[in-house]
């Protein structure tokens, strides 16, 4: 990792214990565009504010929630391209697992193998934190529906419901009010969708954000098509 | 070829049953080893083979399971798991320093409430089976086993059918193996149901 000048970390600790580096990081998560997550009793679904520069680029291109295994997937706030590099290790090593058991690998082992990614990065010459937060979504081995949150430094945690980037305290707030512990997949989309556009600057359609959803009942992950999106929206209104 | 090790499956388990005889060349070494390893809490393995291969090979796999368990909260993996690791490294040991082992691998899976068998050779080939054989006891068994064996079997059955296995390899396999020993792996775990000489004693 990194050249043989640079054998020495870039991320060191300050005076009062802090890794600015990672600091930084989270500084970078919190300007990204927002991302957020339910988890239900029988799925979870993660979306995010597909937001882009002008309305001359092509949405369609932008792929923000990806498929890392048939029943997992990602989404980010913060730098994108950092983002692909993640996702890239994370289906390679999720590839690994099923080459050698032949079976998929449990969302738990795919979440601290990435966070073990992450943070190797914070401890390695010559290279930087990760600048993205990740939303996994998936099903664990025994079949429970799981939502993590991978932070630059590593640390991973599971929730019930959260949310990054731009706006996350006001999301969450939003959240909190609205959760309950034996939400349906359908309303866990419902409120993702309305918290989504609690905070969306101008108007939200279905171009403009992407969802992700992975239900108990067949266990795969899938993106939401627009036509799909745009259906929900219209029962919001 | 001269490790006899054979195995069916029941209705809610499988069972392994492996002669017990430790021998090379001309001399017989022990006549109570345990060649039915046990890899986890719900699965075994019968190994054929050199003793040194036996031992080195079985417990590289079951302390890697034993790993798994402890670095992903007590997680177990699933016996057509296992036996897909242990193909693995029989295949990525096969080009460098082969592991001369052929395995019959069975477990029992919580989540299915059924038990399953696999069949691995040292070449790293891999099948599940309803029954099987490695080595010589295979051209004595396998025909008792074909005729014998039918779906949803108890274990009594099963563990009858295994005893014919034995009666006959006494009677007619040349190489005398007195002692055979029986394990039975269904949702209470593993655990010897007979043994002809006891691996514990020294």
């Amino acid at each position: 990792m990194g050249d043989s000048a640079y054998s020495f970390s870039l991320t060191t600790f300050n005076r009062t214990g802090k890794l600015l580096q990672i600091e930084y990081a989270l500084n970078a998560v919190a300007n990204g565009r927002t991302s957020l997550g339910i988890c239900a009793k029988d799925g979870v679904v993660i979306a995010t504010d597909k937001k882009l520069a002008s309305t001359l680029v092509d949405t369609e291109q932008v792929r923000k929630v990806e498929n890392i295994t048939d029943g997992a997937g990602f989404v980010y706030s913060g730098v994108g391209p950092d983002y692909r590099v993640l996702v890239r290790k994370a289906r390679k090593s999720s590839q690994s697992y099923y080459l050698t058991y032949r079976e998929p690998q449990p969302v738990s082992q795919l979440v601290k193998g990435t966070a073990s990614v992450m943070q190797e990065y914070t401890q390695s010459g010559g290279v930087r934190p990760f600048g993205v937060s990740l939303l996994v979504a998936g099903t664990d081995a025994d079949g429970t529906p799981r939502l993590y949150q991978v932070d630059p430094s590593g640390a991973y945690f599971g929730w019930k419901a959260t949310a990054i980037g731009k706006n996350y305290v006001n999301a969450k707030n939003f959240l909190e009010r609205r959760y309950q512990e034996d939400m349906e997949l359908e309303d866990a989309i419902h409120t993702a969708l309305l918290t989504l556009r609690e905070g969306f600057e101008g108007e939200m359609t279905s171009q403009n954000i992407e969802v992700g959803v992975v239900s108990t009942t067949d266990g795969v992950f899938r993106r939401l098509t627009p036509e799909q999106i745009q259906d929900y929206l219209d029962e919001a209104s | 070829m001269a490790d006899s090790v054979f195995g069916i499956e029941f209705d809610g388990g499988v069972i392994i049953a492996a002669d017990q005889t430790n021998a090379r060349s001309i001399l017989t070494y022990q006549s109570n080893l345990d060649k039915v390893v046990q890899l986890s809490s719900h699965s075994a393995m019968g190994v054929a083979g050199p003793n040194s291969d036996l031992v080195n090979f079985s417990e590289y796999i079951s302390k890697n399971f034993a790993l798994y368990q402890l670095s992903n909260d007590g997680i177990q993996l699933s016996t057509a798991a296992q036996a897909n690791f242990c193909r693995n490294e029989l295949a990525a040991a096969l080009r460098k320093g082969p592991y001369q082992v052929n395995i019959l691998l069975g477990g029992y899976d919580k989540k299915t409430s059924s038990g399953s068998l696999y069949w691995m050779d040292y070449l790293a080939a891999l099948t599940k089976l309803k029954y099987g054989a490695q080595g010589y006891a295979s051209n004595f068994c396998l025909s008792i086993m074909d005729r014998d064996y039918k779906e949803g079997l108890t274990q009594d059955e099963a563990v009858q059918i295994v005893e014919k296995c034995i009666q006959e390899l006494k009677v007619r396999f040349l190489l005398n193996q007195s002692n055979f020993l029986i394990k039975v792996i269904d949702k209470d775990g593993v655990r010897v149901v007979k043994f002809g000489a006891d691996p514990a004693d020294n």
